[in-house]
C-alpha cells in the first residue's frame, strides 16, 4: 500500500469512527482535524512528482522568457543579479528576492516593461498556486 | 502543580481565591454558573458570577476573565495588558464595551496574566454555522439589528480617541504611513515563522506597500469588526468585544472589512446582516465619512496579507510544538486559498 494510501485510510478511520465515539467537543473536533490533516497530506503526497515536475518545466520556461527579455534591453544591475541567482538556485526565496528586485527597479524599467516582466512571474506562479490549491482548498 | 503548569483544571478555585482579596468585604464568596466559552484562537475566556454576602445581603457580580494561554495566535501583538487598557479608556465613551475591573500580570495568581472584566447581558451568535446564518436573517428582516451594527460602528470611528487618552496605541503620520505601519506589523509576524519566503506573498507585500493610500482621516479602528466579534442582547449591541487587533488608523480599514465578502458566507448581506446600501448610507451619514471603495479594495488586498500571516503563524505554532491543537495545524492548506483570492484582486 502507498504511504498515501496509507494516510488516507486513517484519515477516514478518524473521520468515520474515531470521530463519533468521542463525547468531549474539544477532543472531537481534534479527531475530526487529524482527519482533515491526514486527507491534505495524502493529496500533497500523491501530487508532490507531478507538481515538482510540472513547477520545474514552469521555472525553466520562466528564466528562459526572462533571459529573452533581458537580452533586448539590459535590466538594472541588482535585478540582473537577482535574476541570475534565482535561475541558478531555483528556490523559493531566490524566486521572492526577484519579485522584490522587479518591485525595486520598478521607475528604472518604466511601466510597460515592469508590467511585462511582472506579468510573466506572474504567470507562473499562477500556475504554481492552482497545483496547490488542488489539494488545499 | 507548578503555575507554569496550571492547565485549566485547577483555574475555578484559584479565581475565587483572587476575587476574595479584590472583594475583601464578601463572605462565603462563591462561583456560580461557571463555564470556559468555546475554545478560541487567542485568549481562553471564562463567564461566571460571583455571589457573596454583604452587609446582611447578598450580591452577585456577572463576570468575564481571559487568561493568556501562553501559546495563543496574536499573544506577540495583543497582550492583555493592552486589551484592558484599552477597555478602561472607552468606559467613558459612548461605544458599548464590557467595564474593565482589574487586570493581572503576576503569574503566581492563575499561572498567566489575566483580566477580569464585567460579563455583558447577550449571546454572540457564530456567524459561519447554519444556526448562526439563520439568525442574523431574522435579525435583518426584523431591521433594528442592522442599523445598530452600522451605528456602533459610526460611534467607534467618530469617538474622540484622543480625549479617550488611546494615543498610546501609536498615531500614524500623515500620508501611508498608516498603511506602511499595518504592513510592516504583518510582515514582522510571518518573519517570525520558520515558513519559507512565498514569492506570491513576496508580490503581495511588495504591491501593498508600493500602492499604499494615504490616510486623510485617523480614527479608532477596531480591526474585525464584524457579527460574532460583537454581543447581541435582542436587537441591540450590548457590547463590541475582542479588542485584540485595534489600531489608530484609517476608519475605511474597518469598513473594508465590513465590506468583504469573507464576512458573509453564503449570504448578500455585509456580515450577513446588513444591506450594502443600508451601510453605505448610514454610516455615510453618520460619520461625514465617503466610503471610497478602490481604498476599501486595497485593504481587501492587505486582510489578504494579514490572513496569510495568521495561518501562517497559526500552523508555526503547530509546528514548533508550541501548541497541540490541530486546528492550527490545518491552517497551512489556508495559505494557498487566501493567496489565491490575493492574486485573483492582482489580476492574475
Amino acid at each position: 500500500m502507498e504511504h498515501a494510501d496509507l494516510i488516507e485510510r486513517i484519515a477516514g478511520t478518524l473521520r468515520h469512527e474515531v470521530g463519533p465515539a468521542v463525547t468531549d467537543e474539544y477532543a472531537r473536533t481534534q479527531a475530526y482535524m487529524a482527519a482533515v490533516v491526514l486527507g491534505k497530506l495524502a493529496a500533497e503526497m500523491r501530487a508532490s512528482a507531478a507538481d515538482a515536475a510540472a513547477n520545474a518545466a514552469d521555472l525553466d520556461a520562466l528564466f528562459a522568457d526572462l533571459a529573452t527579455f533581458a537580452a533586448r534591453e539590459p535590466l538594472p544591475r541588482a535585478l540582473t543579479g537577482a535574476l541570475e541567482s534565482a535561475a541558478r538556485e531555483r528556490s523559493d526565496a531566490h524566486l521572492s528576492r526577484l519579485v522584490e528586485q522587479l518591485y525595486a527597479a520598478r521607475e528604472a524599467l518604466g511601466a510597460a516593461r515592469f508590467d511585462a516582466l511582472l506579468g510573466r512571474v506572474r504567470e507562473t506562479l499562477r500556475a504554481r498556486l492552482e497545483r496547490a490549491l488542488a489539494y488545499s482548498a | 502543580m507548578s503555575d507554569e503548569d496550571l492547565g485549566t483544571a485547577g483555574v475555578p478555585a484559584r479565581i475565587r481565591d483572587y476575587l476574595a482579596t479584590r472583594l475583601p468585604q464578601a463572605r462565603d464568596l462563591v462561583l456560580d454558573n461557571l463555564q470556559r466559552i468555546a475554545v478560541g484562537w487567542s485568549h481562553e475566556t471564562w463567564l461566571f458570577d460571583a455571589r457573596w454576602r454583604e452587609d446582611g445581603g447578598i450580591r452577585t457580580l456577572g463576570l468575564c476573565l481571559r487568561r493568556d494561554p501562553g501559546n495563543a495566535l496574536l499573544r506577540e501583538l495583543s497582550d492583555l495588558g493592552e486589551q484592558f487598557r484599552v477597555l478602561q479608556c472607552l468606559e467613558a465613551t459612548p461605544l458599548p464595551t464590557p467595564r474593565p475591573y482589574w487586570y493581572e500580570s503576576d503569574t503566581a495568581i492563575l499561572g498567566r496574566p489575566f483580566l477580569v472584566m464585567e460579563k455583558v447581558p447577550g449571546t454572540c451568535p457564530s456567524p459561519w454555522g447554519r444556526d448562526g446564518r439563520a439568525y442574523y436573517a431574522a435579525a435583518a428582516a426584523r431591521g433594528v439589528l442592522p442599523e445598530s451594527f452600522t451605528d456602533t460602528l459610526a460611534t467607534l470611528h467618530t469617538l474622540d480617541w484622543r480625549a479617550a487618552g488611546l494615543e498610546f496605541l501609536g498615531v500614524p503620520a500623515p500620508g501611508t504611513d498608516f498603511a506602511q505601519r499595518e504592513i510592516a506589523k504583518w510582515r514582522a509576524f510571518i518573519e517570525q515563522t520558520d515558513a519559507p519566503p512565498d514569492p506570491l506573498l513576496t508580490d503581495l507585500v511588495c504591491w501593498l506597500e508600493a500602492n499604499a493610500p494615504a490616510t486623510t482621516r485617523l480614527s479608532l479602528v477596531h480591526g474585525a469588526y464584524r457579527t460574532g466579534n460583537l454581543l447581541l442582547d435582542g436587537d441591540r449591541i450590548s457590547a463590541v468585544l475582542d479588542w485584540e487587533l485595534q489600531v489608530i488608523g484609517d476608519p475605511l480599514y474597518d469598513v473594508a472589512y465590513v465590506l468583504s465578502d469573507l464576512n458573509r458566507e453564503g449570504s448578500e448581506l455585509l456580515s450577513n446582516l446588513v444591506a450594502r446600501e443600508t451601510f453605505f448610507e448610514r454610516y455615510e451619514a453618520a460619520t461625514g465619512i465617503t466610503i471610497d471603495e478602490d481604498v476599501c479594495r486595497y485593504y481587501h488586498l492587505l486582510y489578504a496579507m494579514r490572513s496569510a500571516a495568521f495561518w501562517l503563524s497559526a500552523s508555526d505554532l503547530y509546528a514548533r510544538g508550541a501548541s497541540g491543537d490541530l486546528r492550527l495545524a490545518r491552517t497551512a492548506w489556508s495559505v494557498p486559498v487566501v493567496l489565491e483570492r490575493a492574486a485573483r484582486e492582482l489580476g492574475y
